[in-house]
């Protein structure tokens, strides 16, 4: 039971990243209609631009917490808007007419790139980097399940950030624009709507939502990793897919059920949990030969 | 008069996407060597009919039946197998390839695919390639001389008109029995128009008497080329007849002109 | 060009472009400093650069008579593995230059032709390694342990064809990323088939005659992977005429349609998903014949070897040697496998430069760095 229990909330605190990272990925097909590859290591960079904002802030002679999860915080998010802006506006705007082909492979490349810097230039990126803990470490004993306050600090964070975007984009102008864009550029872009600003604004969101998913994980797991942003993207990107690309709702759906595929893999195949990852992903393909677009289904038309 | 059987029969054909209804209940029957007309307003349903009738939805309601064979929800390779080939209303031409190529595609199903002669067999495969060379040759001599003279350039290199040439003879590269025309004047002048038009007639002959269904908006061509046609509004079949009974209906001329 | 007669002029055309090439490579895969290298490099840019502006490499590539200049390629390679006898890194080079080349035309098969995208073709390559591995051990002759190594593989991608087939574009392209993904992780975990430390293989025999042995031929000593270099010559330039030969059919004919227009090529009777899975089978298999070459001259294969990263590396060359372009390919597939080989610094940077330089040429050339050529034809009569 507790083991249980432990097991679901990780699946939970998991299924929150790949949701958020989902999200952004949705996001981008939906007003562009391309898929950013490069978001997965938008995350990581955000960790690190996390991680460095620390040293510097800890330097300057910042001890206590509070403050110092808040520059890491505003830190990770605001700089990863702003790359997130620029990789849209030179990595995936010039492609636009270009076949789809190319701004996956031009996304995936620059994700490489970014990986690579990060390895290569950051001080001892190549190995695993302890992330700081910045949220109180008590916890509630459930029998012997440890239920933990910083895991329920990051989750509500979290859930905060999901409904906060949702509102932003039902209620405000805003993201009345980023669903016009969505739905149909040219139209939008006849209303007045001025497309490049929207399209990059929404890049910097999504970028902002994934740089906190990656402090979210630096937290958890105490540590980050130049290379873990590959895997969170694919999964982020499955998870999109599973949801039906351009439907948020979906986004959350899918980064939830592939969380709840990797734990059910996990659990299922105890003497191997490193094939948990095969499990989960094998389901993925399987699910997507079985519906093609996603779950929930893309709005895929083509003029004949 | 042929009393022969008809050779196109479509039965309640419908076709719904989701609440949008394009196609409903259309009844149609065709004889051979007939040249129908299909026209009506923008999105009355006419591009929809062909993308079904070549199978590339299925009918949500329906039959087709051709040349006496159930066509009912069968892909688009079946329905070209069948005899039936098309053009489609933007200009659907491979510009990366030659227009040779274009033309072969066309000619797909007269080739052979097989691993020896394509591999191996490189004499047998030079004579059937000269072979297509020499129809495209001719295909494309009846519509402009001296495109025919360009058959290994680029398709991106030719001007539309004749990217429309090229995609007609696309589609008789497999010597069709129905070939299904979809606003092949689009973006021609009046008298590159009647041009297209006397040149796909001279295909026509030559064929003997290749079944034609032409979707146009020019009514100067219905007029002229048409044996018969179709007006379709809104999904569905308003009238048929000949062209001077179709123009003076008022139905249809309330539906097109709003007038009553 | 002008003063030679005009049936010696394609002969001529191919030994122009031949000669030059053959040279830079001597003088690349033999500099021994970084800055002797970086010169050489530059030096063949900066006379590739005032060809292509003068238009004289353009005419000599339409002048030369193709197959004259495979023959003359492949007489050159011979040459190389003469002149390099007694380097085994150079002879090494060379040969994972070649198989890489092969991995790269499976690839191209898929990509280029068919429009399928592969992003486990690292994996693909391993898959045939490890066949190789498996089976070397056993009784079976090495050459049909080759043609094992890439049935296994073309067996291995049939498990993605249903959903490859069921989907499109980018869904498909996740796919074999996924797979690319999970195969290294697949292959650690296994401890069968030797988990992270990977398996050890003999070399490659034949008729008693072992691959790995040095030999005299004609009185000079050859060390051991000058054979390897010969076979994965053989093996590179059957694969050339193979994948020349299905472009310039109606194979390649209809293969650019499924990849061009899928719609328009079913309307004519073409089945899409038929096309596709002979070029990924058949790509894939080109792949894992390569990798398990490649594995026998090692002598050993781990997981390690085939990330997703490295698919992305196979994936870039096709990229910057430009898609279609296969004389680009092979020169691709050179500089990316032999300049972190020679410039030993920028060995730590390569997947960094790969990557930023393919961004470059998408963003800057999409349509490649050589444009894409019509296909010439293939009948008796040229017009």
């Amino acid at each position: 039971m507790d083991l249980l229990a432990q097991y679901v909330m990780n699946g939970v605190m998991l299924g929150l990243m790949y949701a958020l990272v989902a999200i952004g990925f949705t996001l981008f097909f939906g007003v562009l209609n391309v898929i950013q590859f490069a978001h997965g290591d938008v995350l990581t960079a955000g960790a690190f631009a996390g991680l460095a904002s620390y040293a510097v802030v800890v330097q300057a002679g910042v001890a206590s917490p509070l403050p110092q999860l808040v520059t890491v915080a505003l830190a990770a998010t605001l700089s990863m808007a702003v790359l997130g802006a620029v990789l849209g506006r030179v990595l995936v705007l010039p492609l636009k007419a270009a076949p789809a082909l190319n701004v996956l492979l031009a996304t995936l490349m620059g994700g490489t790139a970014l990986r690579e810097s990060i390895r290569l230039f950051y001080p001892g990126g190549s190995q695993p980097q302890r992330f700081p803990t910045l949220l109180p470490t008590s916890s509630w004993s459930l029998g012997r399940f440890a239920l933990r306050l910083d895991n329920l600090l990051m989750l509500a964070a979290g859930a905060v950030l999901v409904v906060a975007l949702s509102l932003v984009l039902q209620r405000t102008r805003l993201g009345l624009a980023i669903r016009a864009v969505a739905q149909d550029e040219e139209t939008a872009r006849t209303m007045g709507i001025d497309f490049r600003r929207v399209v990059l604004l929404t890049f910097a969101i999504g970028s902002a939502l994934a740089a906190f998913a990656g402090v979210m994980n630096g937290l958890y797991y105490a540590e980050v990793n130049f290379g873990s942003g590959l895997l969170l993207g694919v999964i982020g990107f499955s998870a999109a897919v599973l949801g039906g690309l351009g439907s948020f709702s979906g986004a959350l759906l899918g980064g939830f059920l592939f969380a709840a595929l990797q734990t059910v893999g996990a659990v299922a195949l105890p003497f191997a949990s490193a094939y948990k990852d095969v499990f989960a992903f094998g389901a993925v393909i399987l699910l997507m030969t079985w519906k093609p677009t996603g779950l929930i289904g893309e709005q895929l038309s083509e003029r004949v | 008069m042929s009393e022969a059987a008809p050779l196109l029969v479509c039965r309640d054909l419908t076709r719904h996407f989701g609440g949008l209804v394009a196609l409903e209940g259309l009844d149609l029957e065709l004889r051979k060597g007939e040249i129908l007309g299909l026209i009506g307003p923008n999105g009355s349903g006419k591009t929809t009919f062909f993308n079904v009738l070549t199978g590339l939805y299925p009918p949500t309601r329906g039959e087709v039946l051709f040349a006496g064979e159930s066509l009912t929800g069968v892909g688009p390779q079946a329905v070209y197998r069948a005899g039936i080939t098309r053009t489609f209303q933007r200009s659907r031409l491979c510009l990366e390839l030659s227009i040779f190529d274009n033309l072969a595609i066309g000619a797909h199903r007269l080739l052979d695919h097989g691993l020896w002669l394509n591999l191996l067999g490189r004499d047998a495969l030079a004579r059937q390639a000269d072979a297509t060379a020499a129809a495209a040759r001719e295909l494309l001599h009846v519509f402009d001389p001296p495109l025919a003279a360009r058959l290994f350039e680029p398709t991106a290199g030719i001007p539309m008109i004749d990217r429309r040439r090229v995609e007609i003879c696309r589609a008789l590269m497999s010597h069709p029995r129905l070939l299904l025309l979809d606003e092949p004047s689009a973006g021609m002048t009046a008298e590159e128009t009647a041009h297209l038009m006397d040149d796909i007639l001279e295909v026509r002959r030559r064929f003997g008497d290749l079944t034609i269904v032409l979707i146009e908006h020019e009514m100067a061509v219905i007029a002229r080329v048409t044996d018969r046609c179709l007006v379709l509004n809104y999904g569905r079949k308003l009238c048929q007849g000949t062209y001077a009974e179709v123009s003076a209906d008022a139905e249809v001329r309330r539906a097109y002109l709003g007038l009553t | 060009m002008r003063f030679a007669p005009a049936r010696v002029r394609p002969a001529l055309a191919a030994a122009a472009i031949a000669a030059p090439s053959v040279l830079a490579l001597y003088a690349f895969l033999s500099a021994e400093s970084g800055t002797r290298v970086s010169l050489v490099l530059a030096g063949s840019v900066l006379a590739v650069l005032a060809g292509w502006r003068s238009g004289l490499l353009a005419r000599l590539v339409r002048t030369a008579d193709e197959r004259a200049l495979v023959v003359a390629l492949a007489l050159a390679a011979l040459g190389l593995i003469r002149a390099f006898h007694d380097d085994p890194f150079v002879l090494l080079l060379l040969s994972r230059a070649l198989l890489v080349l092969v991995a790269c035309l499976g690839l191209h098969v898929q990509l280029a032709d068919a429009g399928v995208p592969n992003f486990a073709g690292a994996a693909f390559f391993g898959v045939g390694g490890y066949t190789a591995a498996v089976l070397g051990r056993g009784t079976l002759p090495h050459p049909a342990v080759l043609l094992a190594s890439g049935a296994v593989a073309a067996a291995v991608g049939s498990l993605l064809l249903l959903p490859l087939l069921r989907t499109r574009g980018h869904y498909a392209a996740l796919i074999t990323i996924a797979f690319g993904l999970l195969f290294r992780t697949f292959f650690e975990v296994n401890e069968s088939l030797g988990g992270p430390q990977g398996l050890k293989l003999g070399g490659f025999r034949v008729l008693g005659f072992d691959f790995n042995d040095d030999r005299q031929l004609l009185g000079v000593d050859y060390s051991g992977f000058a054979f390897y270099c010969l076979a994965a010559l053989a093996l590179t330039l059957l694969a050339v005429a193979f994948v020349r030969r299905l472009e310039r059919s109606w194979l390649g004919v209809a293969l650019d349609a499924v990849r061009l227009d899928e719609t328009a090529a079913a309307c004519f009777g073409i089945s899409i998903g038929k096309w596709k899975i002979a070029a990924f089978t058949l790509g894939n298999a080109l792949i894992g014949v390569a990798g398990g070459l490649s594995a026998m001259m090692v002598g050993f294969i781990a997981p390690n070897n085939f990330t997703f990263q490295e698919s992305l590396v196979l994936v870039s060359i096709l990229l910057l040697g430009g898609l279609g372009n296969l004389a680009g390919l092979a020169v691709a597939s050179l500089i990316v496998v032999g300049l972190p080989e020679k410039l030993q610094t920028i060995q730590e940077y390569r997947y960094l430069l790969f990557s930023v330089l393919v961004v470059l040429v998408l963003v800057l050339r999409p349509a490649g760095l050589i444009r894409r050529a019509v296909r010439r034809p293939f009948g008796s009569v040229l017009p």
